[in-house]
């Protein structure tokens, strides 16, 4: 299984450069990582996706979004918002990893929306870094709604993916810290690990429908 | 008085966590308060008295700390949310667990291989500043001045560019 980290911030973003995040993130136990707003590349063994980041409060500004950024290759990670976009978003298949769903509002994503999700195959990323920046009841909160999303995956099936969302090498979690981080919110060993490899399932059945000749 | 015999102790594990950034000067007792008040902040005061963290030992980048066996995810977990200690950003990355010491400080010893951390004077961006090579081709760069230093972290591929 190819284990990756969901979501990383390189230089000017952040204070590492990418190069430095891929030799760091092999020492913590990774195969890749899906950078914002790179193009994918290779280094030193480390797979580098390049991952396009698209925050809007309208589907039409995704949609135009998606149309402007044609390559390929980068995996699409929009930000969720309300119900409807949530919905939207997912039914039309425009993303392929729905992230911030702890910043919306409770009934932003429901049991209907899992459903979809599973079917569409779009995942949804658990992004740790708040859980670590918050206190208190922001981080509470943030926990609850974790909890409530692995209940709904657990019975639904969609897949999860797992990122640091690191701005600094410094905020890089290895395997072991995520699995342990993951427990917090009742996301057991399996089902952590499952979703460190869920980026590589998402990328690679992408890549398996080829048309030739 | 008669020691506790051996079956009626408690159970313990270590674990070995490396302190990043390197060159980190920290003491037990400062790393000790950092992990004590983040597993306070999750588990709460009862969680932590069962835990029942300490720093058993820490220098040169590395630490052991010690717990009741069982509550080892829960001081990783509580590590790895440590992100500040004396307002400077550090990563404390558990690395080992084991049921003796004696393990870990072997693990130790394989770890530690003569760092030697050469300076020197570079421009990067425009701007000069002091880059100090780590394990490999890792490169942080130290802006040039008397506070609030920038520190980037880099390659050395990054500074040949």
């Amino acid at each position: 299984m190819q284990y990756t980290d969901a979501c990383v911030f390189p230089l000017p973003l952040g204070d590492s450069s990418l190069r430095r995040m891929a030799l760091e993130a092999r020492e913590l136990g990774f195969d890749s990582i899906v950078a914002a707003g790179v193009a994918g590349s290779v280094y030193r063994g480390i797979e580098i996706i390049g991952g396009t980041l698209i925050h809007a409060k309208e589907t039409r500004e995704v949609q135009a979004v998606l149309r402007k950024d044609n390559s390929q290759r980068s995996l699409p990670i929009v930000s969720a918002g309300g119900y409807s976009f949530n919905r939207a978003v997912i039914q039309a298949g425009w993303a392929k990893v729905i992230r911030e769903i702890h910043a919306t509002p409770r009934n932003s994503f429901d049991h209907i929306i899992s459903r979809m999700a599973a079917d569409k195959q779009v995942a949804v990323d658990l992004d740790l870094s708040v859980l670590i920046q918050e206190r208190g009841y922001m981080r509470q909160k943030v926990l609850q709604r974790y909890a409530d999303l692995v209940s709904l995956q657990g019975r639904f099936d969609f897949p999860f993916t797992i990122s640091s969302g690191a701005r600094s090498i410094l905020d890089m979690k290895s395997r072991r810290d995520m699995i342990a981080l993951c427990g917090l919110f009742g996301l057991d060993r399996d089902g952590a690990l499952s979703a460190l490899g869920n980026v590589s399932r998402i990328i690679h059945r992408e890549k398996s429908v080829e048309v030739v000749g | 008085m008669k020691p506790r015999p051996p079956t009626m102790r408690g159970k313990r594990r270590y674990i070995l966590v490396r302190m990043d950034p390197p060159g980190l000067d920290l003491d037990g007792r400062e790393l000790y308060y950092a992990v004590s008040e983040s597993l306070t902040d999750i588990f709460g005061d009862a969680g932590v008295a069962r835990i029942q963290p300490s720093v058993v030992s820490c220098g040169e980048g590395y630490a052991i700390i010690r717990c009741t066996r069982s509550a080892e995810d829960q001081v990783i977990a509580g590590l790895a949310t440590v992100a500040y200690i004396r307002e400077r950003k550090v990563a404390i990355r558990s690395i080992l667990t084991s049921g003796t010491m004696r393990s870990l400080r072997q693990h130790l010893d394989t770890l530690r291989d003569g760092q030697s951390f050469p300076e020197r004077d570079v421009t990067f961006q425009g701007r000069p500043w002091i880059s100090v090579r780590f394990r490999g081709t890792k490169v942080d760069l130290f802006e040039k001045g008397f506070k609030n230093q920038e520190r980037l972290f880099l390659t050395e591929d990054d500074l040949e560019e």
